[in-house]
Order: structure tokens, then sequence, then C-alpha cells
């Protein structure tokens, strides 16, 4: 089961760095760590490619996964291979802990995350998390029967009959165009406000 | 000073799991330890660090920022009963001590008419204004340093006699250490000293402070490897002979929780950390809400009534 995950959402990585054997320069973009240190990680070519962070990654235990290979790719600048790892990272923050070059491999994937989004590669959860948020204010859909339960609770209903659950969703509105979020992920037809 | 605080309940919580809604007003109220603490109808989602932070740092911090103010302009410190909205609230405190992040951030929120600026201090040295950044709590630490143990023994009527309990601490939590933690992210011991002042035992297990699998978006886009990273969890707690598990994150109960249904084995209850303490402290545990949890809780609540 776990070979299939791994084909599917780590993007074949390892087959293919080695079924193409030649990886000549016009794969490589040279300003790929620049990049990613827009987006908030540190600089990758500080990495000693000790490995500590993939000993210590809990993903790398069940797939081909490997989060040093991972960094060794973005200090190459073979940014196609790594944008197909993107969402496997549990943020555990473990790597960050180990490393003894202080690079917080987490942060990486971050940024390598940021990088995808803006490259069009969007998981489905993402934009549903994002039209929850504007619709409901919230990232997790309100569920009818845990409505039921609330009020067997006496707890008070979950917003939309609230008054002031209309200004936290204008609000929220207002957040998320005025950063073009909306545009980035594709949900600009939810935001009404 | 006694703190006073705002409850931050975020997004699981109220819509998957309402009995831990209720069991930490429940503790946190009259029938409890009485502390000051109100809500705000106003709170969004944290936003959930898994997403936005993953996506778009800018919007995911002016969000944050938004519930923050909230908690800001109430004087009240933010009690977060959830892992990501500490981590995600907490770790807006932090990039917002960065003056220019402050500027860029309050000028897009001029546009609802708010302005983040931190909490003033109250001193009356200088003519100065300090400001201190929003203090964003977690439940656990609360309870263990501002209640304190010794306060919770007194409560607890019906201690958890013989009940083992393995207790999970989770990612966010404890990591990363580069912003203020509130103990040793290698040897965390607030969970455990809680269920010890309820009368419970906490057992050791192997990978205790192992990733349940849900975090980071994983559990949303690949539920089997997220499950796989949660039976090895689970079968290192059921060889310590735990009763149940306990969290203080309604994200790693959620995942406990629905992994364990897909496993062939029956599953041990999860739980919240306050429903234990509740339990302990002699609610009814049908205010509980277990019937919303997958693994029913019915074991435990049998071995706690001596059957």
């Amino acid at each position: 089961m776990m070979g299939e995950v791994e084909k599917t959402f780590i993007g074949g990585l390892h087959e293919q760095l080695t079924e193409e054997k030649v990886i000549d320069e016009s794969q490589l973009d040279p300003d790929f760590p620049k990049l990613i240190r827009k987006f908030g990680g540190k600089d990758v070519m500080t990495c000693l490619q000790c490995g500590n962070c993939t000993g210590v990654c809990p993903i790398s235990l069940k797939i081909d996964y490997k989060t040093r290979n991972i960094i060794k790719c973005c200090q190459f600048g073979l940014k196609k291979y790594t944008l197909g790892t993107r969402w496997v990272c549990a943020t555990c923050y473990r790597c960050y802990e180990h490393c003894p070059a202080d690079l917080n491999p987490a942060e990486v994937m971050i940024a390598l995350r940021h990088i995808a989004v803006r490259e069009g590669i969007i998981p489905p959860f993402v934009k549903t998390a994002a039209t929850n948020l504007v619709r409901y204010g919230q990232s997790v859909k309100p569920d009818p029967e845990i409505e039921k339960i609330r009020k067997e609770l006496g707890l008070s209903k979950i917003g939309i009959d609230d008054p002031a659950f209309g200004k936290v969703i204008r609000e929220v509105g207002v957040l998320i165009r005025a950063t073009k979020y909306d545009r980035l992920i594709g949900i600009q037809e939810e935001v009404r406000w | 000073m006694v703190s006073s605080y705002v409850y931050f309940f975020g997004c699981v919580i109220p819509n998957r799991y309402p009995g831990v809604e209720y069991a930490v007003r429940w503790v946190m109220g009259k029938e409890g330890f009485n502390l000051d603490v109100k809500d705000h109808q106003e709170f969004s989602c944290c936003p959930v660090p898994g997403i936005f932070y993953s996506t778009d740092k800018d919007t995911w911090l002016l969000l944050a920022a938004r519930n923050l103010v909230l908690a800001q302009d109430d004087r009240r410190q933010v009690l977060t009963v959830c892992n990501g909205c500490l981590a995600s609230l907490l770790k807006a405190t932090e990039y917002l001590q960065d003056p220019k992040a402050m500027g860029k951030v309050n000028r897009i929120l001029a546009q609802i008419g708010k302005k983040y600026t931190g909490v003033p201090r109250v001193s009356n040295e200088g003519k100065r204004k300090v400001f201190d950044p929003v203090k964003v709590r977690h439940y656990v630490e609360v309870m263990a340093n501002d209640v304190g143990l010794d306060a919770i023994t007194a409560k607890a009527k019906r201690p958890l006699k013989n009940i083992r309990v393995a207790a999970h601490y989770g990612c966010h939590y404890l990591r990363p250490t580069e912003r203020t933690t509130f103990e040793d992210p290698n040897d965390p011991v607030m969970i455990d000293r809680i269920v010890e002042a309820c009368g419970g035992i906490s057992v050791d297990y192997e990978d205790k402070l192992d990733c349940c699998g849900a975090g980071g978006g994983v559990r949303s886009h690949i539920v089997e490897l997220a499950n796989s990273l949660t039976q090895d969890k689970c079968e290192n707690i059921e060889a310590a002979g735990a009763d149940c598990i306990v969290t203080g994150c309604p994200f790693c109960l959620l995942q406990f929780d629905n992994a364990q249904k897909s496993f062939s084995k029956d599953g041990l209850p999860v739980m919240h950390i306050s429903q234990l303490q509740a339990l302990a402290m002699g609610i009814d545990p049908i205010s509980l809400g277990f019937d919303t949890h997958h693994v029913s809780a019915h074991s435990l609540l049998r071995k706690l009534r001596g059957l």
C-alpha cells in the first residue's frame, strides 16, 4: 500500500532521479535556493548532508521520502523534482531539533509548498479549507449532527445565526482579498465581500 | 495577580468534539476552578498552520493578528485548547514583535478598523508606553502552572484509581524550540503530572514524543500514511498496557480516534485531558459527548465504576 502512496504523492522522486541518469544544466535552476529564502526558508547551502533530519523524520520511516535528499535537490536547483514532494511533511519539527547546521528543514518544506502553490500545484484540501474559512469563518465545516449534540449539551450554536458571525465573515473576506489569497488558491468566487 | 483568559476553541473542538468544549468549560467554570474566563464571539479559525502558514505566510499572519487584536482589546490572555491554535497564534505574536511586520499587518488591518499593538504594560515608571505581546497559553500549561497540581488533586472527588493512561503531547505543543516553550521539549511532564494529580497512573511507552501522523496536512492528503504512523504509536501504547490515550490536542485526538477505526482491533478510548479531568472531578460522563468519538469509551467508564 505504501508503494502506491509513494508513487502518487512524492512524485516518484527516486525513480526519476535514477532513470534519467544524466541531469543536464537546463534542468537546474540556480536561483532556487534564493527563492526558498524568499518564502521564509533558511539558506539550503548551509546543509552539511549529515542525514540527521532523515534519521528522525517519522515519514521517512514509512515511505521513500528522505529529507536530506530533498535538501540536496534544493541545493542543485532541481525544482521540478522537489516540488513533487511538497505535502508529505508533518511539520513535526524533529528535523529542526536535530539539525547541526540550524537549517530547519521543516521550514524549507513549507517554503517549497509556497513555491508549489504559486506554480499552480494546489491540493484540493487547501481549497476546501480556505473555502470553509471564507464561508463559515472556520476551516472545518459545521456538521448538523454535531450541532444537535451541542444543543443537547447546552452549548451555544456555532456561528451562522449569530449577528457577530456576519461581521467575522466580512472581515475575513476583506483580509483574504487584501493579500490576493483568494486568487492564489482559486476561490475568488467564494469571497462575497 | 490572577490572570484572566478568553476561550479560543478553534475549529475541530466545536465542530467535531463538542464534549471537549463542554469539559473545558466545566473544569474552568463554577463547578471546577472558577477562573476568570470569557467567550469572544468574533474569533475566526486561528488559522490552521498546515494550510495557511504553509501556503501564504502574509495571509496567515493577518488572520492570526485579527484574532490576537480581539484578545488584546479585551486585555485577556488567549486560552487555546489545541496545539495547532497554540502554534499558530504563538508564532504570530513572535512575528509581530518585528516592527516592520507589525506595520505591514496594521496597514491592512486598518481596513477592518483594527490595530495590533500588543498589551500596554501597566507601570508607573517613565512616560514611554511599553507593549507586551498578547499572551497565548495552552490549557495543559494553565492547569499545571496557574491552577496547580495540588488544586487539581483537591478537586478530584472520584480519583482515577488503577486507570492506566498513555499521554500523547503532540508535536506543536513541544516544537519548534526556537519559540518559547513551556517545558523541556525532550522530557515533557505536564500531562503526566495532571493525570497523576487526578489519581491515575501515567504509563511510559516507547517513542512517546513521536508524531500522531496527522499534522502538516498529511492526514488531509494521504490518510493511509498518517494512519500507518498512528498504528505504530498505538502498538507501543497497547504494549504498555494502557486503558486509554489522553492528549492535549483535538487534532491528535481526531487522528487517533479515526485511525483506530480503520485497524482491525477495537482500539483504545481516546480523549482530551480536560475530559479525563472532568471525569476525575465527578462529572456525569453523559455530558462529555463520547458518542461523537469513534472508539467507544465504554471500557474505560466501566473500569472507572469498578466493574
